[in-house]
């Protein structure tokens, strides 16, 4: 069994439960990102943090180096759907291509059966085969992000934190006697520096201002300047109409320059379009008509939703702040919230009022 | 933690070690000759008492040894942590001596140096010293061999400090070093030509392989002695400005006490390669040459990288298409053979390699590459099961890809 271990500590105590329950275990740390600005994710400390805990648990480690693919599939998408004006999810794109594919056919050639994560998630043996769950720690929960896995890759991953809670996880690091208990969680984007989204994009393509736009009424209220920075339901940085009212972005368009904006109410969806032929559903998704739960982000709220119109929307029970194009939209059972019952990617969003 | 620390479960008995070029065997004689200076009252070679006499004898035949050895002035030897050390001395060390009267200066290295060198070089070139400092590679023909024509065309501009291996410890071309210095000598005689020995000294004899270079850069591991010790051996009188500073010891050249035991531990080494070296050298070479034939028969899309060209005897280093490196290595470590991708790195991970660009080998994810180092020791059934590992793993994984 091959555990990918990034250094943290969930990933750590993943490895450490499957050398527990008898496994044969190797552990690997990918090395994606680094070059001069050695920070962030998998950085040599990581790599560092990983290989001292394989030496503990009494299992090799080894360092795979898959920097291209991660340049290839994740950054410089991610850099060109910003310059484009929609929102790329890079997080979700790093699961898809880099870890559960590049990493997992890796395995597969090495003659590995399974890859295991430290993501907060559960893969579990149910009526209809393998399903994905939401992990124990709600709060932590990371099956959004996993939410397109298939069953035949679900067949081949594990997930052994993801009946644990948090709490549970650095308990158990601790216990054990790994140095990667208390390090902190990794936040955000993880190759970018913190808080410099706009400069590392900035820095790749050129940044472009962009008129503020009324829904209602097609005036201009203000200027932006980084259209491409801008994301389709952000309030922050958008500022107040002339009604003293707070301002919600509708929509981007780049070749335009303009945000089109609008209060609250006015830029709510109570559908969702569905891209065409990204809608996946798992074998364990009850009745065609039973209600769902969709999630558009990683740690947003899951709303009540129907598929409609053959499965090219999905109807919302009540309305939400628009979502960006592109997103993944991962379906839950409204009856069993905890079981991914589908996935599918966001198309433009269908505004109200429409 | 207590009882027993757990081991990584990988066997670690009844291993194929094709990785001589990362770090040699440990050789017994070396640990017996170093015994005296690791236990007990050792005294401090720059001191005045008997004790500290008996070290700095110890010391002072040791570095009389390795100047014999490599074709040195007596005392021109200076004891250094190791290679790495000994590069960045000599890069360092004669460019900022050149710069410190706010002359500018130029440093032409080649292409395919180790780290030690091209990073040090590289340093040198932004405004750390107290000029400016112009950093010109020069270039390799594609059989990884330096280009002397073009290397006289750029040194004719001018140079203040030269470097250039004498063997390249990726692919293990060996370099024209004396071809090299016969042209410094008439096109910039001003100029200081180093010579990274440290992939070469185990097997060829420095007097000849690096004969007119000016600094020879050495290091005891890779002969089978320790870890942490290396040499800078100079031929003439050569200006070097300290990379340590303090008490001015080895002649205000490395400041720092003196270890006795690793310098004799160096001394030795390079004593007993330099001993074997003329029958290891060609029955290693006849290994090495089988292990290639059996390989480029065996593995499909597999081709040696180095054709036609002096090569260090112990170094079989292969590209294959369509695999990758780190595949191939992790396959080779799980059937028990240990090999490298290329040169040992820092992080484990396999980075494209510098080496191979330089020879107009593109690296990257198409095109795996393989380096099997052989020592002395290696046996004619080792080179046979060495093949077998690496031609089953070229097949599963070209296999798999499909």
């Amino acid at each position: 069994m091959l555990v990918a271990m990034s250094g943290g500590v969930d990933s750590s105590v993943a490895a450490a439960l499957l050398v527990e329950a008898g496994h044969d275990v190797v552990g690997c740390t990918l090395k994606l990102w680094g070059g001069e600005s050695d920070s962030g994710c998998c950085s040599a400390a990581d790599v560092d943090d990983a290989r001292r805990v394989a030496q503990v648990l009494g299992i090799a480690h080894h360092v795979f180096g898959l920097a291209e693919e991660f340049q290839s599939r994740v950054v410089e998408p991610y850099v060109a759907e910003h310059a484009r004006g929609a929102t790329p999810n890079p997080c979700v794109e790093c699961n898809r291509s880099i870890k559960f594919d590049a990493l997992t056919s890796r395995a597969a050639r090495l003659g590995f059966d399974a890859v295991a994560t430290g993501h907060h998630a559960r893969v579990v043996h149910g009526p209809s085969g393998w399903e994905l769950r939401r992990g124990a720690d709600r709060a932590k929960d990371q099956s959004y992000v996993l939410g397109f896995l298939d069953e035949p890759s679900l067949s081949r991953v594990l997930f052994p934190v993801g009946a644990m809670t948090k709490a549970e996880v650095r308990d158990r690091a601790g216990s054990a006697g790994l140095r990667t208990a208390l390090k902190p969680d990794s936040q955000e984007v993880c190759f970018i520096p913190r808080g410099g989204r706009r400069s590392f994009v900035g820095a790749r393509t050129r940044l472009t201002a962009a008129a503020v736009v009324e829904l209602s009424t097609g005036e201009q209220i203000g200027t932006i300047d980084a259209a491409q920075m801008v994301t389709v339901g952000q309030r922050r940085g958008i500022g107040h109409g002339p009604d003293g009212l707070p301002r919600f972005v509708a929509r981007v368009d780049v070749e335009a320059a303009t945000v089109v904006v609008g209060r609250r109410e006015e830029v709510a969806i109570t559908s969702l379009a569905i891209a065409p032929d990204t809608l996946r559903w798992s074998r364990a998704r009850p009745r065609l008509d039973a209600p769902l739960l969709v999630q558009t982000s990683a740690h947003g709220a899951a709303v009540a939703a129907r598929p409609a119109d053959d499965g090219a929307r999905l109807a919302l029970d009540s309305p939400v702040r628009p979502v960006a194009p592109g997103q993944l939209a991962v379906l839950y059972d409204a009856s069993d919230p905890d079981l991914v019952v589908g996935s599918a990617t966001v198309a433009k969003p269908v505004l109200s009022f429409a | 933690m207590t009882g027993e620390p757990p081991t990584d479960q990988s066997r670690t008995d009844d291993l194929l070690y094709f990785d001589h070029a990362a770090t040699a065997p440990r050789r017994p004689e070396v640990l017996d000759a170093m015994a005296p200076f690791l236990s007990g009252v050792v005294g401090n070679p720059t001191g005045s008492h008997r004790l500290a006499r008996v070290a700095r004898t110890a010391l002072d035949d040791a570095r009389d040894e390795v100047a014999a050895l490599t074709g040195s002035l007596p005392g021109g030897v200076v004891f250094t942590g190791g290679g790495t050390e000994s590069c960045n001395l000599a890069v360092f060390g004669v460019t900022a001596d050149r710069t410190r009267r706010g002359k500018d200066a130029r440093v032409c290295v080649s292409a395919i140096e180790h780290h030690a060198v091209l990073d040090a070089a590289r340093r040198l070139a932004r405004p750390l010293l107290s000029a400016p400092v112009a950093v010109v590679e020069l270039a390799v023909t594609p059989a990884g061999v330096l280009d002397l024509d073009a290397a006289a065309d750029v040194l004719r501009d001018g140079a203040d400090l030269v470097s250039v291996m004498t063997a390249n410890n990726e692919v293990g071309t060996v370099q024209p070093i004396p071809e090299l210095a016969a042209i410094v000598r008439d096109v910039a005689p001003q100029a200081v030509l180093h010579t990274d020995a440290i992939a070469a000294a185990p097997w060829l004899d420095l007097a000849v392989a690096a004969e007119g270079a000016d600094l020879v850069s050495i290091c005891a591991h890779k002969l089978g002695g320790p870890v942490g010790v290396g040499a800078l051996c100079s031929r003439r009188e050569v200006a070097l400005v300290p990379l340590v500073t303090g008490g001015g010891q080895e002649r205000g050249r490395r400041a720092g006490t003196p270890d006795v035991a690793a310098a004799v531990g160096l001394a030795v080494a390079l004593r007993l390669s330099a001993d074997e070296r003329a029958v290891a050298a060609s029955l290693t070479a006849a290994r090495r040459d089988h292990l290639a034939k059996l390989l480029a028969a065996g593995a499909e899309g597999l081709r040696l990288s180095v054709v036609d060209v002096p090569v260090l005897p112990g170094t079989c280093h292969v590209t294959v298409d369509g695999v990758s490196s780190e595949e191939l290595v992790f396959l080779c470590d799980e059937a028990g053979l240990c090999v490298s991708a290329a040169s040992s790195c820092s992080s484990g991970a396999a980075t494209a390699s510098h080496v191979l660009a330089a020879m107009g080998l593109g690296g990257g994810d198409d095109r795996g590459s393989l380096r099997l180092t052989l020592g002395a020791e290696t046996t004619d059934d080792d080179v046979e099961r060495a093949a077998a590992i690496v031609v089953a793993a070229v097949r599963r994984l070209r296999g798999a890809a499909r």
